[in-house]
């Protein structure tokens, strides 16, 4: 329980600290805000705030450990939701390492059974049922590796690509946000979506991952349900299909034999592999997509799957289409971290270090008692690897290892 | 504002425009005159325009323009009198409907100016590398194409560059009639009437008359009360095996598969039962979570599960079959699969 009042004062400290700087939230008084308590672990919703003053002096009051707000703009912001008038909403995204298989294969993770007969555990992804007892509930301890972070930059990069090439975004109409924890956030104000319902946004969301290109459906239907034929095979050069020529462009480049297998091309493999320059000029470049002996319609749907899977923007799709989403707060703290949701200029995103930017505990050190942490990194420390010791760590390392469940106060 | 974008014939043709409405109301049309026999003509090409509607989805034969641009405001009166959804329904998309077909024949600066009155942001392709001929922006595209159920018009498959989505007569046209029709139907919400005419209430009668004779038993049919597994729809298959097993089901998983349950007529207290295997089930929270999604409880309303496409978008839809292709919606399956059953079964007598 002493870790959990170090935390707690930890944070009290950052929001009654009048040097701390919550960024404005737009439209404050028509946004739903909603609070994860520290001590009762509840959360408290359907809050509302005239202005920015108000809700600090709210924060270093109460402290909670995590703070979010609607997407939404309502009427009654107080209301219960279908009495709130609801009148709009920010196009949001949500990326995040949990939905994205990363080069690290999470072996930072842990998972522990909760069968109370069985308690098993193992690291990696969490599996689909225990090993031993085959039951399906598991506790997590998770880790945000360099490695989880970069995977998610990629995609933030793909998605933030997409919205402004195809969308016409521009960057400063994208706010863009490091969580606090595994992913990024991308954030849309524009009058001209925050209409859009459900269903459209369902539509974005599926350009954005390239669900349902009928280019990749290797049959369509005939004028009579009954015949089926293959469809010719063929791209031209906007949205989607530029996108997958660009992809099958930089495949067909470095490709590779065992690539080739991956992506589940059989025996061909020299007809491929000798003829890029042909492939890239006549099919590529010329759209004349049967050029090459042995590469047929077939095979191209398939190169153009595989390269489907790699140009889309991994979202967590459920995120999008919620026009009633509560979203972490900007400049407020991660409960799981301690770590600062902070904005960044989308042009920054190659160069912007989230393990630098997002650290809101910069002075002092605490003395811990670490169960096990891999090697990390805060800034400019780099830390760990600890396992069964007691460890002088700077405040915002403590305090990130606490909240992930690693390490206790040291008595 | 432009005026004088649309000449007298536009707006006999087009009676739905802002301006066909203002001028409509210069007119001054009083609802205590429609009865007059002086406007008996305009009356009728009223009831025609419902009529036709009703029966073959059309407004019928066009008249001069001073009986055309009167009769839509009388036929929408009408239309509110039989206090009806299904006429409602029926008559802005045959209004909508002989819109789009009037579309084709027109320049594409007359298009243009339709569109514009429905506060589209529009214009006309000025780069000659792409062969379409408009430029939409993608919000008010997808304003009017997520009910449209054809693949091509799914975003993904679109030009889409720079906020703008290039299209061709054909399909900014057919947009338009989504538009219309919304905004037809939008004027059809009125609901406090004022004191009509006697003949207007009679005419109205007659026209409910005729739409019951027309309306298919089929749109009045509900669901019959016995649950019949064996025609669930692969993906609530899926999530109700997960379910019975006490499998990790999604936030949408679950409530597709509860709304589903609900809908076809499963009490609470069946579904609650079969989330007693989940190894996190809090009787008291299911119950209430469950009884909220049929309507028992909070906002009182009862949610439906969300329609394939959607499905399709969380990965919930899983093995679709062949009877999956011509629904779009897993209660819609349910219903016809129901129905093939019964029809193959043999009549009791």
């Amino acid at each position: 329980m002493a870790s959990r009042d170090f935390v707690y004062k930890k944070f009290s400290e950052f929001y009654s600290n009048p040097s701390t700087v919550t960024p404005q939230l737009s439209m404050i008084g028509q946004r739903e805000l909603g609070f994860l308590l520290f001590k009762e672990r509840v959360m408290v919703r359907h809050k509302s705030f005239e202005s920015m003053s108000s809700l600090k002096r709210f924060l270093s009051e109460t402290v909670p450990s995590d703070v979010y707000h609607s997407c939404a703009y309502y009427e009654n912001p107080e209301a219960e939701m279908s009495k709130k008038g609801w009148l709009g909403a920010d196009l949001v995204f949500d990326i995040d390492a949990d939905h994205i298989p990363t080069p690290c294969d999470k072996v930072h993770d842990e998972w522990t059974c909760t069968n109370s007969k069985c308690g098993f555990s193992g690291k990696g992804i969490t599996p689909e049922a225990c090993p031993i007892c085959g039951g399906q509930k598991f506790e997590t301890k998770t880790w945000a590796c360099e490695l989880c972070l970069e995977a998610a930059r990629e995609e933030t990069a793909k998605l933030i690509d997409i919205l402004e090439k195809d969308f016409g975004f521009s960057h400063q109409e994208m706010r863009v946000f490091f969580s606090g924890h595994r992913g990024y956030h991308v954030q849309i104000e524009k009058d001209a979506v925050k209409t859009l319902d459900a269903m459209a946004r369902k539509e974005i969301v599926d350009y954005v991952s390239g669900i349902g290109l009928s280019i990749l459906e290797d049959e369509a239907k005939g004028k009579t349900q009954k015949r089926r034929r293959s469809t010719p095979f063929h791209l031209h050069n906007f949205g989607w299909h530029k996108r997958l020529k660009l992809g099958l462009q930089s495949f067909i480049m470095r490709a590779t034999k065992d690539d080739l297998k991956n992506v589940g091309i059989k025996g061909n493999y020299a007809a491929f592999l000798e003829n890029r320059e042909v492939l890239l000029k006549r099919c590529i470049e010329e759209n004349r997509w049967d050029s090459v002996r042995g590469i047929g319609v077939g095979t191209w749907r398939k190169l153009a799957k595989y390269v489907q899977s790699l140009e889309a923007a991994k979202i967590d799709t459920v995120v999008t289409t919620d026009i009633h989403r509560l979203i972490r707060m900007s400049g407020t703290l991660h409960g799981k971290t301690g770590l600062l949701k902070v904005e960044f200029p989308a042009k920054s995103l190659e160069d912007f270090d989230p393990l630098r930017e997002a650290v809101a505990f910069k002075e002092g050190t605490a003395r811990v008692s670490v169960s096990e942490a891999p090697e990390f990194r805060l800034g400019d420390n780099t830390l760990g690897p600890y396992k069964n010791q007691v460890v002088e760590l700077p405040t915002a390392a403590a305090v990130l290892l606490i909240c992930k469940g690693r390490a206790e106060v040291a008595q | 504002m432009e005026t004088g974008r649309f000449t007298q014939t536009d707006l006999a043709k087009y009676p739905f425009l802002k301006e066909t409405a203002k001028l409509v109301k210069q007119l001054g049309l009083k609802i205590e005159e429609v009865a007059n026999p002086d406007m008996a003509v305009i009356l009728n090409r009223a009831e025609e325009r419902v009529r036709e509607a009703i029966l073959s989805i059309s407004v019928g034969k066009k008249r001069e323009a001073n009986v055309e641009i009167p009769s839509f405001p009388v036929a929408l009166m009408l239309v509110i009198a039989t206090k009806n959804s299904f006429i409602k329904r029926r008559y802005a998309l045959a209004e909508a409907k002989q819109a789009f077909s009037d579309m084709q024949a027109e320049s594409s600066e007359k298009i243009l100016a339709i569109a514009r009155d429905f506060d589209w942001n529009i214009e006309l392709n000025r780069d000659f590398a792409v062969p379409l001929e408009f430029a939409v922006s993608f919000a008010d595209y997808l304003r009017n194409t997520t009910h449209l159920r054809d693949k091509k018009w799914k975003l993904v498959n679109r030009l889409l560059a720079n906020g703008k989505v290039y299209l061709n007569k054909q399909d900014v046209t057919r947009l338009l009639q989504e538009e219309v029709q919304r905004r037809i139907e939008k004027r059809l919400e009125a609901t406090e009437l004022p004191a009509l005419p006697e003949k207007i209430v009679e005419i109205a009668t007659r026209l409910l008359e005729l739409a019951k004779e027309s309306i298919g038993q089929e749109e009045m049919e509900g669901f019959p009360k016995v649950v019949t597994q064996s025609a669930f729809p692969p993906c609530i298959v899926a999530l109700y095996e997960a379910a019975s097993k006490g499998r990790h089901l999604s936030h949408i998983g679950r409530f597709t598969l509860t709304s589903f349950l609900v809908n076809i007529g499963m009490s609470p207290e069946k579904v609650a039962e079969l989330f007693k295997s989940f190894s996190d089930y809090n009787e008291r929270l299911t119950r209430y979570q469950i009884e909220h999604i049929a309507g028992e409880r909070g906002s009182r309303t009862r949610y439906t599960p969300p329609q394939c496409v959607t499905l399709q978008t969380h990965g919930v839809c899983v093995n679709p079959d062949a009877l999956c292709r011509r629904v779009r919606h897993p209660l819609t399956y349910y219903k016809r699969k129901q129905r093939q059953f019964s029809s193959s079964l043999p009549k009791a007598s």
